[in-house]
């Protein structure tokens, strides 16, 4: 029996045009259907659980557009995007791009790393795109410094501190950690230009999972550059691309190993792969991750530490975008989970997007100020709990970035992580990596391309 | 009876999201039924009211209570842990014994632990101070509930 839930729009993963989708339920599980004209029809698993599917809905932000658009008039989403009058939700994270180059070359990457051209912009170009954060982006910002990857530059220190005169409050470096492993004064630069935390590529706790993800064993390296970050006192969030034949069955101990190294962890993010960049194959139902399979592998491999039911949407993006779970880190390096879908929708859901963006640190301020003064040494105490609350915590997040075989306008439009262009614009982070099955882009390579130069064969 | 609230007490409870009904309330209940500690000068009352347990710091002068502060907890009180020592000069109204130091057990959203507080071990009765429910009680319900609002 198969039940129709709803229309939106998708990508054509032929020719990339922009055609009707449906998503339907059968046997409970979500999908989305599309047809093109000229290039046949798509049937994609998105969900499994077709009533928490819906009940997810009732977890939807009232969003906030941004400010002010790029894009006046939106003709054919997700075509022109840039933000235009039509995108639902204002920017939370902005990603900015410092260089498409690598010191890796991973089978898996986003970024579709080491390509055919060079794009490494100066530091003119990037102060354009921070300007464009600064311009359209209310204050808190949050700029993600990605690649490629970051560290290779030399002057990745002067980008960060030019992006905190600029205005940029927070300040997150994207990196699969080889040059802070080595390098601890690089990493210090770092730390002293300004950087707040590090989201760092961290795919599982043993080697054969890296071989088959980046081709190499790298577990030794990532832990030298964790024992680095703990030395200087940097934060970190661990960042675990995640396969279902390659390291789903160590979600688990990934999160013992993240809970092992708080305070200097700060949370672990799963991120399910997506088929672009280097994945140009027609990937089956089998190939993906969905969020709901992702919390269930949770819980059976915490052996009920975290349930499923302990993580909620942030409601910031779509609610079927992500989801998230805050867990205080006992003594015993138990997690005591803070939350809960079983106490219903958020109270308020206004102006989320800000809240995302001020939410943790003033999640810690409001601790901090109402435990000013001396605590018990009861360690069954509330005040013990709280204060080890301030800086032995965990969260445990995933997003699902869509695909051009899995992607709909649904969620585009409501998306809050942002690529800042070049050339001025935001949009959508996953919509800017999309390609087709021939790896032709809707947007990376048109937009970089031309500020990049040609890389001789 | 009449209630005199000082502009620093109004102050103090309009940040806490209370009201000077409820504290009316929780002393017109004390003074009706001796259910408060006293040390002569000073009394401390409780009462639930919705989810919350509100206290009363006040002091009685003629048939007018002075209030020194208010404060609340959501956080329901269990039973006492232990009782350590005296409070010296504190005594139950309701039944005349000696009020002590100790802990007892609060819960909240599934989670129980112990905070410091003055309890009467023969009933059974405890009362967290101020500086805890203001605190240590506040953060720990604030940890719980940040995630929902």
């Amino acid at each position: 029996m198969s039940r129709k839930l709803g229309e939106t729009a998708a990508l054509c993963p032929k020719c990339l045009k922009t055609i009707p989708a449906e998503k339907i339920a059968e046997d409970d599980v979500v999908y989305i259907v599309k047809e093109c004209d000229e290039h046949g029809s798509w049937k994609v698993r998105i969900w499994e659980g077709v009533e928490e599917y819906l009940h997810l809905y009732d977890f939807a932000a009232v969003q906030k557009p941004p400010d002010k658009f790029m894009v006046e008039e939106m003709k054919d989403c997700p075509q022109d995007c840039g933000l235009c009058s039509e995108h639902k939700q204002h920017t939370c994270l902005n990603v900015v791009e410092v260089t498409n180059l690598c010191n890796m070359n991973c089978p898996i990457c986003f970024a579709r790393a080491n390509s055919d051209y060079r794009f490494h912009p100066d530091m003119d170009l990037i102060r354009k795109m921070l300007q464009t954060v600064v311009d359209y982006v209310p204050s808190p910002r949050c700029v993600q410094l990605s690649g490629g990857e970051p560290t290779i530059r030399d002057d990745l220190p002067d980008i960060v501190r030019l992006a905190k005169e600029m205005g940029i409050e927070h300040i997150e470096v994207n990196t699969n950690g080889l040059r802070i492993a080595k390098e601890k004064e690089y990493l210090k630069a770092l730390k002293e230009a300004g950087v707040d935390t590090f989201y760092f590529q961290f795919d599982g706790t043993r080697d054969e999972i890296y071989r088959q993800t980046r081709g190499r064993d790298l577990f030794e390296l990532k832990k030298q550059a964790l024992a680095n970050c703990a030395e200087l006192g940097m934060g970190v969030t661990l960042v675990a691309t995640v396969s279902p034949t390659i390291n789903l069955d160590n979600v688990g101990e990934m999160i013992r190993f993240a809970t092992e190294n708080v305070p200097t962890v700060k949370g672990i993010h799963f991120q399910p792969i997506f088929y672009v960049g280097r994945y140009p194959a027609d990937p089956s139902d089998e190939d993906r991750v969905t969020l709901s399979q992702l919390a269930k592998a949770i819980e059976e491999q915490t052996m009920g530490m975290l349930k499923a039911d302990n993580f909620i949407p942030t409601s910031c993006s779509n609610v079927h975008c992500d989801i998230k779970s805050l867990s205080v880190v006992l003594p015993d390096k138990s997690l005591f989970p803070m939350t809960t879908m079983a106490l219903g929708p958020p109270r308020s859901t206004d102006n989320i997007a800000e809240k995302t963006r001020t939410e943790v640190s003033q999640f810690w301020r409001f601790i901090e100020e109402t435990m000013d003064g001396p605590s018990e040494s009861d360690d069954n105490s509330w005040a013990a709990f709280v204060d080890r609350a301030k800086t032995h915590y965990l969260t445990v997040s995933s997003m699902a970035f869509q695909d051009v075989w899995s992607g709909e306008t649904e969620r585009w439009e409501r998306c809050c992580i942002h690529m800042v262009t070049p050339d001025g614009r935001l949009v959508p982070f996953c919509l800017f990596n999309v390609n087709n099955k021939d790896g032709e882009t809707l947007y990376r390579h048109q937009v970089f391309r031309p500020y990049g130069e040609k890389i001789k064969e | 009876m009449e209630f005199e609230f000082s502009d620093a007490v109004k102050e103090v409870l309009g940040s806490r999201g209370l009201k000077e009904d409820d504290i009316k309330a929780v002393i017109e209940y004390a003074e009706g039924s001796n259910d408060k500690i006293t040390n002569g000068e000073k009394n401390i009352a409780k009462k639930e009211i919705g989810d919350l347990t509100v206290y009363a710091d006040y002091s009685v002068d003629g048939g007018k209570a002075v209030v020194n502060s208010g404060y609340a907890h959501k956080m329901k009180i269990l039973d006492i842990v232990q009782d350590t020592s005296d409070a010296e000069g504190w005594t139950y109204a309701k039944n005349g014994a000696q009020v002590r130091k100790g802990h007892s057990n609060l819960t909240y959203m599934g989670a129980t632990r112990s905070g410091p507080c003055m309890c009467e071990p023969t009933s059974g009765e405890s009362w967290f101070e101020e500086y805890l429910a203001a605190s240590a009680l506040a953060a720990a319900e604030g940890l719980f509930e940040q995630k929902r609002a």
